[in-house]
């Protein structure tokens, strides 16, 4: 294992019952890089997401996370929140926000998470506790002036935009202080627009912040712009991984999703199969 | 036709109303036997009987009426636009609801606080009859108490909790215990003030709440309902049957009245109910404050986010578990706090007074002032506590006391219906209601992923 992996996922393997959702999969991810994950519906990547963040307990292999270097944690049988204390966030497909609470209550939720119970502190509203509200407040403008929501502070986030909500879900996980962010289908159920501005958000995220960023998508203009390195995935076994340019000259991964052998640009899913993941959420 | 008209609103409104006469009429008619289940509807019909001795009619009439008036009653609410018409309109509404200012301005909420904690000071001189003074300490203020403790649990956290009543008595016996008023020997044998009770009392509670807590509180909705309501009924068979160490079922009659003696100051509190009634409300007003300062607080979101998302809770560093016992253990302190104060004031202790019915009770108060408002819950609890005491006393027309929990069960019926957030929804709750209606929310949804 190199020092440089911050993910370094080994032989894992998930199963429901007698369905395989993960098999074998081995992959890792450098240090600052910016990785997707592509592949067909089902083909087990939320699985894998679900793996790296513990949610789910995969029942052979290894993963192991490595939020600074020389200090790696065994991300298997850990629980979620404990993995995000360990420096792991993440979006989801759906996106879940608490949406009866602001745009600003989402965020500051993620700043303060880390910072022990405090019941008893905050029921006497000593000095420590005010220092730290003033703390989370200050961080929690800070992100959302970074991912452009100041304006929609106040407002529900039941009531933002799919894209707003989207670049919330980011704040929200960028609030915990990661250094890996997992971004499940972040364009899912966004218009053009809204795309360009995510892209450069992530870019953001990773450049200004040195977040490392594992990404989930469909739609391939976005990732073959953003991802440095890719995984494809299907049937829950890994079935190519390289650079934009070589995935897209691979015969394997043209198969996988359209059957049948053709030119690079078709990798492309067309625009039926994008909604049926939106629905899925 | 018929069909169209019988999903119409005005159908179900009127299809609630007259059942909800129908049920009075049963439930106020001369009391029937089981070979004559329908006495109280029939002779709702046929019988005659005075109304607050104002006039003599048949029973059915006056609770068509009612039905009538109270069906009317909220169309004007509705057609006022009330905040049930408020939380229905989706989303524009809500969206301007929530970008309004957060709090009403200072000033003005002071001065609503200050007006009421003058009115509450004050109520003793006004209220000068015996049995009401006594109310207020028994019925009243003590329920204050336990309904915002158990707020914290079922409004704040969303746990349900159907043993509530279990920490109550775990407070009173404690305070039994200490004070050497049960046949358990008082710890080094030293008999204690009741002041030195509460904290004890609260330590035992909260370490019963974190006990029972820490297994239970994995499981989700009915399966932890059905476990709190197990330890409740094993609290009471254990009070009930351990003669030697709780007394069984005569339980205490021993528990000394509080006393404060610090250096020249000297106080006994007695029988009288007014001390009491302050004592009780100092530490009301002190719940009060240290209840909503916790809502405000990191604490009080991330129980928000819990009930919302736990998945999600989860991915941002939020610790389920932890924050679900800590409200178990908040919840289980003033229930323990609350015995304290009825076992002090009452003198006497028994196993009756700790039925499943009491955490009902008291579940009822907070689901009618509206989970997770601490004024509602307030409110809730004044206004059911008061009406239910002055039912029992005064008896208007026909009230039994073993009829108070069908009423209660017809308040929680006719609130799910037309006011499910509660007399004064919590701002929160109010949202997640308002967005679950129009399928918005992720209450309850399945981990979404790639299916296996």
């Amino acid at each position: 294992m190199s020092d440089d992996y911050i993910f370094d996922v080994k032989n894992v393997t998930l199963r429901f019952g007698g369905v395989v959702s993960l098999n074998d999969v081995s992959l890792h991810q450098n240090r600052g890089e910016i990785l997707a994950v592509i592949g067909p519906n089902g083909a087990g990547k939320t699985s894998l997401f679900n793996s790296l963040t513990g949610v789910y307990r995969p029942q052979v292999g290894t993963i192991t996370f490595s939020g600074e270097p020389g200090h790696s944690v065994s991300v298997i049988g850990r629980k979620p929140h404990l993995l995000n204390g360990a420096g792991i966030a993440r979006t989801f497909q759906a996106s879940r926000m608490f949406s009866a609470l602001t745009t600003y209550e989402n965020v500051k939720i993620g700043a303060e998470s880390h910072k022990g119970l405090g019941a008893v502190g905050a029921m006497l509203g000593g000095p420590a506790t005010r220092r730290g509200e003033k703390l989370s407040d200050s961080r929690t403008w800070e992100l959302l002036d970074f991912v452009g929501l100041r304006a929609e502070a106040n407002t529900l986030s039941a009531s933002l935009s799919y894209g707003a909500r989207r670049r919330l879900e980011i704040a929200r996980g960028l609030a915990t202080n990661p250094k890996v962010l997992l971004l499940d289908e972040p364009a899912a159920g966004t218009n053009p627009a809204e795309k360009l501005e995510l892209t450069s958000l992530i870019r953001k995220v990773r450049d200004r912040m040195g977040v490392s960023i594992l990404l989930i998508e469909h739609d391939m203009k976005m990732v073959m712009s953003l991802a440095e390195r890719l995984y494809v995935l299907n049937f829950g076994g890994v079935i190519a991984e390289g650079t934009p340019e070589e995935i897209r000259a691979n015969d394997a991964v043209v198969v996988a999703y359209l059957g049948s052998s053709d030119t690079g640009e078709a990798a492309q899913p067309s625009p039926s199969e994008t909604e049926d993941t939106d629905a899925q959420g | 036709m018929i069909k169209q008209w019988l999903g119409s609103p005005l159908a179900r409104r009127v299809g609630t109303t007259t059942a909800l006469a129908v049920l009075l009429m049963v439930m106020t008619g001369p009391s029937g036997s089981t070979s004559q289940p329908t006495a109280g509807f029939v002779q709702s019909f046929s019988e005659r009987s005075s109304f607050f001795g104002l006039f003599v009619t048949q029973r059915w009439l006056v609770w068509a009426a009612l039905a009538l008036i109270v069906s009317a009653l909220i169309r004007v609410a509705k057609w006022l636009k009330s905040d049930y018409a408020e939380m229905v309109a989706i989303p524009g509404r809500l969206a301007r609801s929530a970008q309004a200012p957060f709090q009403t301005k200072k000033p003005v909420r002071f001065g609503t606080y200050g007006v009421l904690m003058i009115v509450a000071i004050l109520l003793p001189v006004f209220v000068t009859d015996g049995f009401w003074q006594q109310s207020l300490v028994e019925q009243v203020a003590i329920f204050v108490l336990l309904a915002l403790g158990l707020n914290v649990v079922v409004g704040f956290a969303g746990l349900l909790d159907l043993g509530f009543v279990a920490f109550y008595a775990i407070g009173a016996y404690a305070t039994a215990w200490v004070t050497g008023a049960l046949p358990a020997a008082a710890p080094f044998g030293v008999h204690l003030d009741p002041f030195w009770a509460i904290p004890i009392a609260i330590a035992i509670a909260m370490a019963s709440g974190v006990l029972l807590g820490i297994p239970t509180l994995r499981l989700r909705g009915d399966y932890l309902a059905i476990v709190t309501l197990g330890f409740g009924e094993i609290v009471t068979i254990f009070l009930n049957n351990e003669y030697g160490i709780t007394g069984g079922s005569t339980g205490s009659h021993q528990v000394p009245h509080f006393t404060f003696h610090v250096g020249p100051i000297k106080y006994a509190w007695g029988l009288g109910p007014v001390p009491y009634y302050y004592l009780t409300l100092g530490f009301v007003v002190l719940f009060l404050i240290i209840f909503s300062r916790l809502e405000h607080s990191r604490v009080g979101r991330s129980w928000t986010a819990i009930r919302e998302d736990e998945v999600a809770a989860e991915s941002i560093g939020i610790n389920p578990l932890k924050y679900k016992v800590m409200a178990f253990a908040i919840g289980a302190a003033s229930a323990g706090f609350a015995g304290v104060m009825t076992a002090a004031q009452t003198n006497f202790l028994s196993p009756q007074t700790f039925l499943l019915s009491f955490s009902i009770n008291i579940l009822v108060l907070v689901i009618f002032g509206g989970m997770g408002s601490i004024i509602g819950v307030v409110c809730g609890a004044l206004l059911v506590q008061v009406v239910s005491t002055w039912m029992d006393h005064y008896t208007p027309f026909g009230f039994q006391s073993q009829d108070l929990y069908m009423y209660l069960g017809a308040i929680l019926v006719a609130m799910m219906i037309f006011r499910p957030a509660g007399l004064i929804p919590a701002r929160r709750r109010k949202r997640e209601i308002a967005m679950s209606e129009a399928g918005e929310g992720h209450m309850d949804e399945m981990l979404t992923g790639d299916t296996p």
